[in-house]
């Protein structure tokens, strides 16, 4: 029972990265039909912003770690918005897919040919040390980590921030708005094009913060984002696709369930948990766990 | 042009989709402070002359003026502040905001955003359906009501003209009357009405003037009685277009 609650609690650690990566994926395609196969990724490169800012810059962490979220807003956001999706968005959904796609295999080869091929050590904010209660217990042990934790707090307060800012603020509700019927937005005034940037930008801090919480678990890879692109990609079909609680619910059962299948299966098997799920809700529930049939009008 | 009757005038206006021609040279005068009702066979561009006067398609040549001015390819943000507001076919709320929500974006383009809470509170004192529902989820509305939140949204910045295009498709004929009934409200306090109705004959008669629209040109402009009584119009209704031997 306690190694099962021990379990829970790393894949709600990892659920909650791989939320942040997916609600940004989900964000993306609902406020300009972005489909970014570059989203692993998105989530890899930032690590490897603050690495070169310590070993290069001789930034101490936090201080690369912050520049490392701003350089991601800059390049994921403004950059990745202005010279890939504007430019190809007029020719349609497909040259855009496929231009994410060739990113993606560029962002990893760059990584590879200019950082490393090697699996980097990253740093993390948390201490090292083991919250058990393996002594009061006497006996089984109930290992959960300070990491484990930080990891589920700031990403879960990060998710948090994020919903508050979408529902309680007007940027956010105009934001909301665009996702939901962009001409209707533009009939009402709204500046769609600023809301799309935005969105553009916090899809850049989210997968800087996935990248910063979740490299000190699975170290900095060039290439990590196979996975993470998969996952995020099937947090969001999970959740609905286009429904921001959805792709959180996603990407927490996806960590949880990679964490179980992982102790109870095979590690080896962990890789299949986000295809497993995507031929389960494909075949029993198409639209997603919170998702409901489209209907947009002009 | 200058008649300080006309707050709405299309002079020639060419426009459409792509390559595409739909507005081909129409010609219109829309009177203030007066219902007006566009009719016309499906396809004939009823819809399009809303998007393009409201900004969303580009005038290729030709001009539009609103209220003296010459608005001619301004933006949808630009028309608002000039006091024109647009509620499209179709629905048009964003479902999974709240009622109050919905109606707090209709303000998105007040010059002085400190006057929208005072605003949304008169709104919905306006339509008490609203302010029973204030934080319902929109989807959760009935059609009905739904075509209520979204003229009651288009009516916050208090514009001088309303363009509503087909409002009372898929309502029941109870609220198909209280839709209208607010659009005679709204006329009777001085905002002019420029409506799209299929249901030809009972808009025109609750409108005072009638534009009759048909491959993207205007064919009849006139008062609605006028119109009512054409017997060239006979076939619109019917769902056909004009007898040509006579519209020659
Ligand atoms: N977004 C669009 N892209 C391309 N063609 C369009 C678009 N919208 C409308 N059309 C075409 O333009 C023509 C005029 O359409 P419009 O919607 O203005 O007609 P309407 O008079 O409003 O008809 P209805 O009574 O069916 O609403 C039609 O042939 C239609 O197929
Ligand atoms: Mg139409």
């Amino acid at each position: 029972m306690t190694d099962f609650v021990q379990l829970v609690i790393a894949g709600l650690a990892t659920g909650a990265i791989y939320a942040l990566a997916a609600v940004g994926f989900t964000l993306l395609w609902q406020t300009s039909q972005t489909i970014n196969f570059a989203q692993g990724e998105f989530v890899m490169l930032p690590a490897f912003f603050a690495l070169a800012g310590m070993k290069f810059l001789g930034l101490p962490f936090p201080v690369a770690a912050l520049a490392a979220i701003l350089l991601s807003m800059l390049t994921l956001g403004v950059l990745f918005k202005t010279v890939i999706v504007d430019p190809l968005h007029k020719q349609g959904t497909l040259p855009l897919v496929i231009s994410t796609i060739g990113l993606a295999i560029l962002l990893r080869e760059g990584v590879k040919e200019f950082y490393s091929a090697e699996a980097q050590r990253f740093p993390s904010f948390f201490p090292d040390i083991n919250l058990g209660t393996a002594a009061n217990r006497g006996g089984s042990g109930f290992n959960v980590s300070a990491d484990q934790i930080g990891v589920l707090i700031v990403a879960t307060a990060t998710i948090l921030l994020l919903a508050w800012f979408l529902s309680s603020t007007k940027t956010g509700r105009q934001m909301q708005a665009t996702a939901q019927n962009p001409t209707v937005a533009r009939i009402l005034g709204v500046n769609v094009e600023r809301m799309v940037m935005y969105t553009f930008l916090i899809n850049g801090a989210l997968a800087a913060m996935a990248s910063l919480l979740i490299s000190p678990i699975y170290l900095a890879k060039f290439s990590s984002g196979e996975t993470l692109g998969l996952v995020a990609f099937v947090a969001a079909i999970v959740g609905g696709f286009n429904q921001v609680r959805g792709a959180i619910a996603g990407g927490f059962l996806i960590g949880i369930a990679d964490n179980l299948v992982a102790a109870y299966v095979s590690s080896t098997y962990r890789q299949a948990v986000p295809l497993a799920f995507l031929v389960l809700i494909i075949l029993v529930r198409p639209q997603g766990l919170l998702g409901r049939a489209e209907e947009r009008a002009v | 042009m200058a008649n300080p009757d006309t707050i709405l005038s299309l002079d020639n206006v060419v426009s459409g989709y792509g390559k595409m021609t739909i507005l081909n040279g129409t010609s219109a005068h829309i009177r203030r402070g007066k219902i007006t009702t566009v009719i016309g066979p499906n396809g004939a561009g009823k819809s399009t002359l809303f998007k393009t006067v409201f900004g969303l398609l580009a005038v290729r040549t030709g001009k539009i003026e609103f209220g003296g001015r010459d608005t001619t390819n301004w933006s949808p943000r630009q028309m608002l502040d000039a006091g024109m507001c647009y509620v499209p076919q179709g629905r048009n709320i964003f479902p999974e905001l709240s009622v109050r929500h919905n109606l707090e974006l209709g303000g998105v383009a007040l010059a002085d955003p400190s006057g929208l809470p005072a605003r949304i509170e008169s709104m919905m004192q306006r339509f008490p359906m609203l302010s029973e529902k204030a934080n319902a989820q929109a989807s959760t509305l009935s059609g009905g009501q739904q075509k209520l939140l979204e003229v009651a949204r288009g009516l916050l910045l208090e514009p001088r003209l309303m363009l509503i295009d087909e409002p009372s498709i898929g309502l029941s004929p109870l609220m198909v009357q209280e839709v209208f009934g607010i659009l005679k409200g709204l006329r009777d306090n001085g905002v002019t009405i420029l409506l799209i109705e299929q249901n030809a004959k009972m808009a025109l008669q609750m409108s005072d003037y009638g534009l009759v629209l048909e491959q993207g040109q205007t064919r009849i402009e006139d008062t609605a009685p006028n119109i009512l009584a054409d017997p060239r119009i006979a076939e619109l209704f019917l769902g056909g277009g004009l007898k040509p031997a006579i519209t020659a």
